[in-house]
């Protein structure tokens, strides 16, 4: 470790176009954290664009998909001694400019994970209707779970502290990391609060969601909810 | 009414040949013992129903089963159910280890770069020596 606490941990499919913009754009917005790449399973050359520019990078030789690959970065952050990681897409979607306003609360001790919301303020986002219908969804899960509103469950724009990352790196959604997490969490006893972000138009590569995924996603996501309310925090 | 029907001969002829061939495969170490126990004991099964007709016309009494034949089937439908859900559960146990083994080469090749990294930065040049 550089003697910095924070971890951006960036997973990565696919992204050897999109990586060097934002990894340069981490380094200038946010230079007081560190950073780490974690290359899914890539077919293209993910895992040497990041080395190239001095990244460290951990390659899954096959893809665990964006949870496990999240896992592996939690992992990396306890072992090295972090105190906050922070999830970034590697698909410019998450604006590095947002990172400290993200940070903030979980130093400060605020809460325990804070996530950059697109709906506390009016950001600008307009997602697609099926994607819209499913937040509202799975806010409303969230919402009936925890007794508290957390109005966007799908963002994947999050920091976290070492303490949920220590819970993480044993425990979490492979596939889908969102609504059936934050219950979860929220029944570790965590405090999760939301902070306002700007979400930008995919940069380039492919997204981790296909067709089938997505159809999958809201059995999934109930069926994972439910266990998350079912089980008896460790 | 105790004698064997054709019906009865062909699956009790049946479950024994695949009984035989699934201990066949075991001794060729071609399936483990342990997936072989299902394997194993539901032809047993089936084939003593093949061949029992007294005990097959009273399991299909005692179950409320019209018809003798149903009775196989549905023992035989049980056990696919039964395999189904056991190769589900040992898929899942297979891929959170395959996740955990990804994982470990993961760290392991980083390490191995940054071992890399460090030799270098101390022997320029320098070789695998």
């Amino acid at each position: 470790m550089s003697g910095r606490d924070v971890l951006v941990i960036v997973p990565a499919h696919n992204e050897e176009e999109s990586l060097p913009l934002i990894l340069a754009e981490v380094r200038s917005r946010a230079p007081w954290a560190d950073l780490l790449v974690i290359d899914d399973g890539s077919r293209d050359r993910t895992h040497d664009v990041a080395r190239g520019l001095g990244v460290p990078v951990l390659r899954h030789p096959v893809n665990l998909g964006v949870g496990g690959a999240l896992q592996t970065g939690f992992r990396y952050a306890i072992e090295r001694g972090y105190a906050i990681g922070v999830q970034l897409d590697a698909d410019g979607q998450h604006d590095p400019a947002d990172l400290e306003r993200l940070v903030r609360p979980v130093r400060e001790g605020a809460c325990d994970v804070s996530i950059g919301s697109r709906y506390v303020e009016n950001s600008g986002y307009r997602a697609p209707l099926g994607r819209r219908l499913g937040m509202l969804l799975f806010s409303a899960v969230v919402q009936v779970s925890l007794g508290r509103a957390i109005t966007d469950t799908t963002s994947g724009y999050r920091a976290y502290a070492r303490d949920v990352m220590d819970v993480c790196r044993l425990d979490f959604p492979k596939d889908f990391p969102d609504a059936p997490l934050l219950i979860a969490l929220a029944r570790h006893g965590f405090r999760i609060e939301e902070v306002p972000v700007r979400m930008r138009h995919r940069e380039a590569g492919q997204s981790f969601y296909t067709l089938g995924k997505r159809m999958y996603y809201p059995y999934k996501n109930l069926l994972a909810s439910l266990m998350a309310l079912l089980r008896r925090p460790a | 009414m105790f004698f064997l029907s054709k019906a009865q001969i062909i699956t009790a002829v049946g479950a024994v040949g695949l009984a035989l061939y699934v201990l066949d495969l075991v001794r060729r170490r071609r399936l483990s013992e342990e997936y072989s126990l299902l394997w194993v004991l539901t032809t047993v099964v089936i084939a003593v129903l093949g061949f029992s007709t007294p005990l097959l016309v009273g399991i299909t009494h005692l179950l409320g089963i019209r018809y003798e034949g149903s009775t196989v089937f549905a023992f035989g439908l049980a056990f696919t159910m039964a395999m189904l859900l056991y190769l589900c559960i040992q898929l899942s146990r297979l891929v959170q280890e395959k996740d955990g083994l990804t994982r470990e080469m993961a760290f392991l090749r980083l390490e191995l770069e940054e071992l890399r990294d460090s030799r270098d930065a101390v022997h320029p040049g320098g070789g695998d020596a």
